[in-house]
């Protein structure tokens, strides 16, 4: 296998042109969402850069607190991230989100890198990428699943007055609404990995394949990564609604609907 | 005279006041008033699904604030104005509500005894998708009506119905209580539903001062 050949500035800048035609398409539809392509790509460009400067300086210099400072700073931008659209809900639901996101990523990563690969857990070149894609796909499926679980219970309002009217233990009342927001958040995991193979080569296999990885070893990598994904998605997804749904109600069984 | 509940000094939020009232056993009593004087309100208070911010509201004795919720709820069963059901027949929201109370289901004829107490005919199997708003509200108030009870608070149960319906509804239901000696609760602005079935009323007013 060759390795890689390497992007010549000159030529990678031609990819942008690509975005003038979402802008087109995006104006031809009356999209008003020009300047959100823009700054989204600009945004992205500047984060990747800073991303590719730290890790350089980190693999070259590869140091155990750096290791965590990255990993931990991951963590807090994930958690941001999947609290963002979910503002309405109540401050101890935040945090039982942020220990969730956290606490399933650290043991999957923890799993996959020491347990997996067999590497020590502060070895940069495998935990960063394999945090990178557990953390992020984790965060996609939290703010998913909350989002479910807090527009359903809005829009239910009267089956969980009803309910409660009943008799109904709340927590009895809020378990299906936790079951449908979990399986939102499943799905589009489990859609890909239906998918993988034959409609897409997924992300981290492609850049292992591009820099000369086999493929055979790639494979292994992507079957394990995508399990791991499943795992954490679900994981903190679970965890998430399950102790954040307890504190939607008091010690008088009244929900409080945000 | 045994009083199931009693309220002395009541306030919700500091926007809603209640004079103080007794409410007897085995009686039925309406609760009148215009528009936000917080009658729904006081049947929520009186289930315990809203906390009074002041005051104190006993039943049979007992501070609300200190009795167990879930089986307050059971006992003193509040049918609220809009109706819930869940997609599925007649019979299946029986069994569904039921299965959320964890108690055995009742059998076929015990359900069509009570949707024939609110004048309600069509077979158990008819999808609840298909109702009329007034159909909706008697199956709701059927269901309700056959959880074992003390108290039965009824929040405007004729509001979907025409005023035919809803004497008979009404004179079911009183009927009902008074052979079961479960004690009624109706909040109704039908003055002549008032006249006809009321033993007592509480009349609330508008607070004026925030």
């Amino acid at each position: 296998m060759n390795g890689i050949i390497e992007l010549q500035i000159k030529e990678f800048l031609l990819v942008y042109l690509l975005l003038i035609v979402v802008a087109f398409i995006m104006k031809r539809c009356r999209i008003d969402k020009t300047k959100l392509l823009i700054v989204a790509s600009m945004r992205m460009t500047v984060q990747l850069m800073l991303a590719g400067f730290i890790l350089t300086y980190i693999f070259k210099n590869p140091h155990p607190a750096l290791t965590l400072t990255y990993l931990i700073c991951m963590t807090g931008f994930a958690i941001h991230r999947a609290l963002a659209g979910n503002n309405e809900i109540n401050k101890n639901f935040k945090i039982v989100i942020a220990l969730s996101v956290s606490g399933s990523g650290a043991l999957i990563v923890l799993f996959f890198v020491c347990g997996i690969v067999g590497v020590s857990f502060f070895e940069p070149q495998y935990v960063i990428p394999i945090a990178g894609m557990v953390m992020g796909n984790t965060m996609t499926g939290v703010a998913l699943g909350v989002k479910t679980f807090r527009e359903n219970i809005k829009e239910q309002r009267l089956r969980i007055n009803a309910l409660i009217n009943a008799g109904a233990a709340p927590e009895n009342i809020l378990l299906p609404f936790m079951k449908q927001a979990l399986e939102t958040a499943l799905l589009p995991t489990i859609n890909s990995m239906l998918g993988m193979g034959i409609v897409s080569l997924p992300g981290m296999m492609t850049g292992q394949i591009l820099s000369g990885t086999l493929p055979s070893t790639a494979i292994l990598y992507q079957i394990a990564m995508m399990i791991s994904i499943c795992t954490a998605v679900c994981l903190a997804t679970f965890a998430s609604l399950h102790f954040g749904m307890k504190t939607m109600y008091n010690s008088k069984n009244q929900i409080i609907i945000p | 005279m045994e009083h199931i509940f009693s309220a002395s000094a009541l306030k919700f939020m500091d926007f809603i006041s209640y004079p103080d009232f007794l409410i007897e056993k085995n009686k039925t009593t309406f609760i009148c008033g215009e528009s936000g004087s917080g009658k729904s309100t006081l049947l929520k208070l009186m289930n315990a699904s809203l906390s009074p911010s002041q005051g104190t509201l006993l039943y049979m004795g007992k501070d609300i604030a200190k009795c167990d919720t879930l089986r307050l709820r059971r006992n003193v069963s509040l049918i609220s104005q809009e109706p819930y059901l869940f997609n599925g027949t007649v019979k299946e929201n029986f069994e569904t509500y039921f299965s959320y109370r964890d108690a055995p289901v009742p059998d076929e004829n015990t359900m069509r005894k009570y949707l024939s107490l609110c004048c309600f005919d069509l077979p158990l199997d008819t999808d609840c998708r298909n109702l009329s708003g007034g159909e909706k509200q008697r199956v709701y108030l059927a269901v309700f009506l056959s959880f074992p009870a003390e108290i039965f608070l009824l929040d405007e149960p004729t509001a979907a119905l025409d005023e035919q319906t809803a004497f008979r509804v009404i004179n079911n239901i009183k009927g009902y209580c008074t052979e079961k000696e479960i004690t009624l609760v109706i909040i109704s602005h039908d003055r002549s539903l008032v006249t006809e079935f009321a033993d007592d009323v509480i009349e609330l007013e508008r607070s004026t001062g925030i």
